[in-house]
């Protein structure tokens, strides 16, 4: 029975993926009520799981065998993917329903549909899948849906380069994904989890690193984030759908999916803390001051998903899951209200130029002020019940106190950054043109930003209410500490309302050294952009032009003999240059002493 | 001593004095010797295929690639002094000394 439902619901969206008539208009229909039917239908197992605890593996076709290695399509159902599987359904069935109202107007609404469609069904391929040849078509599906849906208004060039950046960050992610796949061949000759996890091999640290560096591709940790704010160019559906909930979630899902082998890794476990850390702690520094709400949301993505790698990091993978179930909630509704914003300011997506909102477009505001309470981690909203058990366990690990320290610091940011937020867009007069016509009556904007709301207050309560622990909570510990996530929070908050009611009296004459590099992203993309294609095309010029063509070939030997020799003739010599006189001369002599000698 | 070698050494006188008396064009020369190269190399092909020493069959052709060599570097001198003065009378090649 598990089997069959659950297949079901993989297949009931590509049917309609098959149906391709794009001139009716009922296409888009069809799909969003495929995408509900798969989400009810998704439940069933996730409620079985949850009363039995019992996980399955279907493995049903055979594809080929080479040599030793067989490869088969096999699904696993376990509590990572049978939780995952209808939040996506869910939230993807949301997104479906906004996109009716946000992508009204446009012409290749059929195609749009199909797009998302296509990202769904490949990130369900990636979450289920038991071996990594079939994550890594997930995988790679995820990336290539990504590029399209990015460059969707593909006649402006930020988002070609956008959507080409995406998709070179996260190929340099592949190698490492791909390194990985490699090591497992040739030292386990298996790429089923199962057998990975069994046979638990003792020198695990080259494959990891190599999963980490894919991780990090696709989750946009620190090193290769650039593309994430940049992605921000796609459509507003795009960002919620891929760049706050699923997508990114692929790196830090094969990561958690890795536990057993990372369990037993001291050096992996410290590097992916290292490595979130500052991941968080940049892109909320970055995120402070940008004033487009987009980028604000997309760093504070990066920002949650460093949070993320920081759990791993200190061993706790089912923390982080659970995290990024209820991030995934309160994130895109985050993204969808201010989809709405957007639409209903006839585009104007600058923090500046909004203001006054919470009386003219009361759901969105109250969607805005409870997802950004949900993300800092107010008590008993969703947030809290993944955030602070993982700020709790933080502080009470074994771990790199500096990790910890800038974990701490990024949480009260995150406060800042929301404030900053709600304050711009949502209090004060208003600062946009007054012919914007403000309208919420539309259901279909209005009712999936209220299923988010629910999910976004109850969905944290449900979800560790349902789950057996795997390991055992933090239970005592000294009440600083209990109080100190809490406290960030606050903290964050108080300073950041400060701040901001200081901009109504105050202005500063010339940003500050701190203002340019958090509004320039920390200068990394402008650095690293130009410097890496600049060296490796001097490097090639220098080989290829310079050494080979211009001293080898034709300064070396030719040019060089040419003029040592010129130099020394005409040093040595003073001849007059009379030829015909030495000609006969020597024809002279010749005679003279061949007669001579006869 | 045959006839036929001397035949062939007049040629070779011939071309001597034609190489070495010239009156304007230096190009005049360059043929008189490649005269010299082709009277040598029959000589040299006659007389391995008379005195049937047959391992000195391969002198005439090391004289031919040598004789290449040679024409090649002449006719460079050639364009040389073609570009620098216009023309190759060898009036010219005493006035201006690089």
């Amino acid at each position: 029975t598990l089997t069959l439902t659950s297949l079901i619901i993989l297949t009931l969206p590509i049917i309609t993926t098959l149906l391709q008539n794009n001139k009716t208009n009922c296409f888009l229909y069809i799909t969003k009520t495929a995408v509900t039917y798969a989400f009810a239908i998704s439940l069933i197992p996730t409620l079985l799981f949850i009363q039995s605890n019992q996980e399955a593996y279907i493995s049903n076709w055979h594809w080929m065998t080479i040599h030793t290695l067989k490869l088969s399509m096999s699904f696993k159902l376990d509590f990572f993917s049978l939780t995952f599987m209808p939040i996506a359904l869910f939230i993807t069935w949301s997104i479906m329903e906004f996109s009716l109202w946000y992508m009204h107007s446009d012409p290749h609404i059929n195609r749009f549909f199909k797009y998302l469609l296509l990202f769904l069904i490949t990130m369900l391929i990636l979450v289920s899948a038991n071996n990594l040849l079939q994550l890594f078509m997930g995988w790679e599906g995820v990336g290539i849906m990504s590029f399209l849906l990015i460059s969707w208004w593909h006649g402006r060039t930020d988002a070609n380069t956008a959507a080409l950046q995406a998709m070179l960050y996260n190929r340099i992610g592949d190698m490492g994904f791909i390194m990985m796949m490699a090591w497992f061949t040739i030292h386990l000759n298996s790429w089923e989890f199962q057998q990975i996890f069994l046979t638990n091999p003792k020198n695990t640290t080259l494959p990891l690193l190599g999963l980490l560096l894919a991780s990090a591709g696709k989750s946009a940790q620190f090193g290769l984030h650039p593309w994430l704010p940049s992605a921000m160019e796609g459509p507003t559906p795009v960002s919620a759908l891929l760049h706050s909930s699923t997508m990114v979630m692929a790196g830090v899902f094969t990561l958690i999916r890795f536990y057993p082998l990372m369990e037993n890794n001291l050096t992996i476990q410290t590097s992916t803390l290292c490595l979130g850390a500052i991941t968080t702690l940049f892109t909320a520094i970055c995120a402070l001051t940008q004033n487009d709400i987009k980028k604000i949301i997309a760093l504070s993505t990066s920002s949650q998903l460093g949070l993320m790698m920081v759990t791993i990091g200190i061993n706790q993978p089912h923390l982080a899951f659970i995290h990024m179930c209820t991030h995934a909630f309160f994130k895109a509704m985050l993204f969808l209200s201010s989809g709405s914003i957007i639409h209903n300011l006839n585009n104007e997506q600058d923090i500046r130029k909004m203001g006054g909102l919470y009386k003219t477009m009361p759901i969105t505001s109250t969607a805005i002020i409870i997802g950004s309470l949900a993300l800092t981690g107010m008590p008993f909203l969703t947030g809290f019940y993944s955030k602070d058990p993982i700020i709790e366990t933080a502080n009470m690990s074994y771990i790199n106190t500096w990790a910890l320290l800038i974990t701490l610091i990024a949480v009260s940011m995150t406060a800042s950054y929301s404030t900053r937020i709600i304050f711009f867009a949502l209090l004060g007069q208003p600062r946009y043109p007054s012919l914007a016509q403000i309208n919420e009556n539309n259901p279909y904007l209005v009712n999936p930003i209220k299923r988010l709301i629910l999910g976004s207050i109850f969905m944290g309560f449900l979800i560790s209410m349902n789950t057996i622990p795997h390991t055992t909570p933090q239970m005592t510990m000294p009440p600083h500490l209990k109080f100190m996530a809490l406290a960030v929070t606050l903290l964050g908050f108080t300073v950041a309302t400060e701040l901001n009611n200081m901009t109504h009296n105050l202005m500063f004459k010339q940003p500050s050294r701190m203002h340019t590099f958090s509004t320039m992203l920390g200068y990394y993309p402008t650095t690293i952009h130009r410097i890496l294609p600049y060296l490796s095309l001097t490097m090639s010029q220098n080989l290829a032009t310079t050494i080979m063509d211009s001293i080898w070939l034709e300064k070396m030997i030719p040019k060089n003999l040419t003029t040592m020799q010129k130099t020394a003739a005409s040093l040595v010599s003073n001849q007059k240059g009379l030829m015909k006189l030495y000609f006969l001369s020597f024809l002279l002599s010749i005679t003279l002493g061949l007669l001579i000698a006869l | 001593m045959p006839y036929i070698y001397i035949n062939i050494i007049l040629a070779f006188v011939i071309s001597l004095i034609g190489t070495l008396i010239y009156r304007s064009h230096l190009i005049s020369s360059l043929l008189c010797l490649e005269g010299m190269i082709l009277s040598l190399f029959t000589l040299n092909a006659l007389l391995s295929l008379n005195i049937n020493f047959t391992l000195s069959t391969i002198v005439p052709l090391i004289l031919l690639v040598f004789a290449a060599c040679e024409a090649a570097v002449g006719l460079a001198l050639l364009i040389i002094i073609s570009n620098t003065y216009g023309l190759d009378y060898v009036q010219n090649l005493n006035l201006l000394q690089c």
